[in-house]
């Protein structure tokens, strides 16, 4: 028996020893180096409030100096305002006097109330923000639109990573701007978009920046479909003129807050096609007839004007 | 935690040596390792020494079959093995012969049943032989059977441990997660490797010694054939 044990044992430690040299050699999988890509899930309600604060900032940025408006006396006035302003509230205490930019742009536009109160810095301030409103202009298409057009901004805004930032803090940086530190106002402006976010919820998006306001935003698909299948219930297509199905038309159409169409539909394309004019009589009184359309309030910048194609190929049968 | 940290440099090290992976293991998980690599020793052992054994065994009975049947005296070759210490075939030899010198002293032989009596111990040697063979062999089935599950139980313990881990760093990072899974799964590798080549060998040893056991018992019935001749010319 001893022999064996013997054996055993001299076996035993030969494996190990040839395991000890061999396995540790355990070759590494070769793995082609990947550049990782930063991903970030942002859901849609994000990006909107995101492509605010970028744009804000470029208002701000011209305004900096002007407005030492603060929160508190805005919000007496305004109750209605919200959470978004409660929480405002609470950075102009820390830091007294900083401008708090952010809380003039909501006010502005619609009233110009809220200046007097902000008192501090008397000055050109609600001029500025009258001006990005005006920008509103024809753009405000609900679907691809807004996505172009915040990108130029966005590469200014680098520290835009968050999406969830703290709102009340941007008040606290404002007041160093007269240095102008490029960094430090990316980081302002992030904070500022979240404040703008809680606005936009309520009404006072509007008043931020219009244009911006509009194209910020953004339908989702499911919404937009809604709206689409809902006009293309009411769309007779104009069938049986030849070539019919070619006609595309694109109506432009203002819509007011209860959903009904404000002033006349507007066709935006033309054709030398004989049946263009049915196609588009078609097309305009289709929105016509499908009048008070059910979209959410909270968008209604989204949608105060709508673009929308009738292209038969598309929406017959609808 | 720390366990988890070691866990997680032995990672970035790419350190999986078999030291690395045993040394990190959790109590439990080294103490089965080493009973498995323990089991496996001894497993070893025996079959080595089986094997040399029954190696042994089937050339003294071959040796003695050609002593036996080369037509040397049986009183002469009893003369040469009785005082040695005998095994298998010469073992059941001496056992018979034994016999039937006692029965042949003082004034009266003892020949009636003396054919039973032969018989009898020839069985009880056949027996007792069978035995030496056996033993120990039932310890590699043991192990045979046992081993995968005492490896699996190690692994299942190893990988629970692994989870519990992931769980508090809360990182689902696979470089958390592989050495902790590979350490356990080296238990059933243990495992494995003790419980293959003992199912192995208790397998082709057992048949061996069935073998021996069998050119026994026909030696036994061959030789009591002619001790029953020779009684029956006597009498």
């Amino acid at each position: 028996m001893r022999a064996g044990l013997v054996a055993s044992l001299a076996g035993h430690a030969a494996v190990l020893v040839w395991g000890l040299v061999a396995l540790p050699d355990a070759e590494t999988f070769s793995t082609s180096p990947v550049d990782s890509l930063p991903v970030e899930l942002v859901p849609v309600e994000e990006l909107t409030r995101l492509q605010k604060g970028e744009k804000t900032e470029t208002e701000i940025r011209d305004v900096a100096a002007l407005t030492p408006t603060e929160a508190p006396p805005r919000e007496a006035p305004q109750p209605d305002e919200k959470p978004g302003d409660a929480t405002a509230e609470q950075a102009p205490a820390p830091t007294p006097e900083p401008a708090p930019e952010p809380e003039p742009v909501p006010e502005p536009e619609p009233e110009p109330e809220p200046t007097p109160e902000p008192e501090p810095t008397p000055e050109p301030e609600p001029a500025p923000e009258p001006e990005p409103t005006p920008a509103a202009e024809p753009e405000p298409e609900p679907e691809p639109a807004p996505v172009e057009e915040p990108k130029p901004v966005v590469t200014n805004v680098t520290p835009r990573t968050k999406p969830t930032p703290p709102r009340p803090t941007q008040t606290a940086q404002q007041p160093q701007d007269e240095n102008f530190n490029p960094n430090q106002i990316s980081a302002l402006l992030n904070k500022v978009e979240p404040a703008g976010g809680s606005t936009s919820t309520t009404q006072d998006q509007a008043s931020l920046g219009s244009r911006q306001g509009a194209e910020n935003v953004r339908m989702s698909q499911s919404e937009l479909d809604a709206l689409r299948g809902q006009i293309a219930r009411c769309w007779s297509p104009p069938v049986g003129a030849v070539g019919a199905e070619t006609l595309k038309v694109r109506v432009m159409f203002g819509l007011d807050r209860s959903g009904q169409v404000s002033g006349s539909p507007e066709v935006l394309t033309s054709s030398s096609h004989p049946a263009f004019r049915a196609a588009s009589s078609s097309a305009v009184r289709a929105v016509m007839r499908c009048a008070p359309y059910n979209l959410p309030a909270a968008k209604y910048d989204a949608w105060q004007e709508v673009i929308i194609n009738f292209d038969p190929r598309e929406l017959v049968g609808g | 935690m720390n366990e988890l940290v070691q866990s997680t440099l032995a990672a970035q090290e790419g350190d999986i040596s078999f030291f690395a992976l045993f040394w990190e293991a959790h109590i439990v998980v080294k103490i089965v390792m080493l009973g498995l690599i323990g089991a496996s020793v001894w497993c070893w052992a025996i079959i080595v020494d089986k094997t040399l054994l029954y190696g042994r065994t089937k050339r003294q009975m071959n040796r003695f079959e050609t002593v036996f049947w080369s037509g040397q005296s049986l009183e002469e070759l009893y003369g040469t093995l009785q005082n040695r210490v005998n095994h298998s075939m010469a073992a059941l030899f001496v056992a018979a012969m034994r016999e039937w010198k006692r029965s042949h002293e003082g004034a009266r032989p003892a020949i009636g049943s003396l054919q039973q009596r032969i018989d009898r111990v020839m069985d009880v040697t056949i027996q007792r032989e069978a035995e030496r063979l056996e033993s120990r062999l039932l310890i590699l089935a043991t192990v045979g059977s046992a081993a995968p599950f005492i490896g699996l139980f190690g692994t299942v313990w190893g990988i629970m441990t692994a989870f519990q881990a992931i769980a508090s760093s809360q990182s689902t990072n696979l470089a958390v997660v592989a050495p902790g899974i590979a350490e356990a799964l080296f238990a059933t590798a243990l495992g494995l490797l003790a419980a293959i080549p003992a199912v192995i060998a208790y397998n082709k040893l057992s048949s061996d010694v069935g073998k021996a056991v069998g050119r026994m018992e026909g030696f036994a019935d061959e030789f009591s054939a002619i001790l029953s001749r020779q009684i029956d010319e006597r009498t």
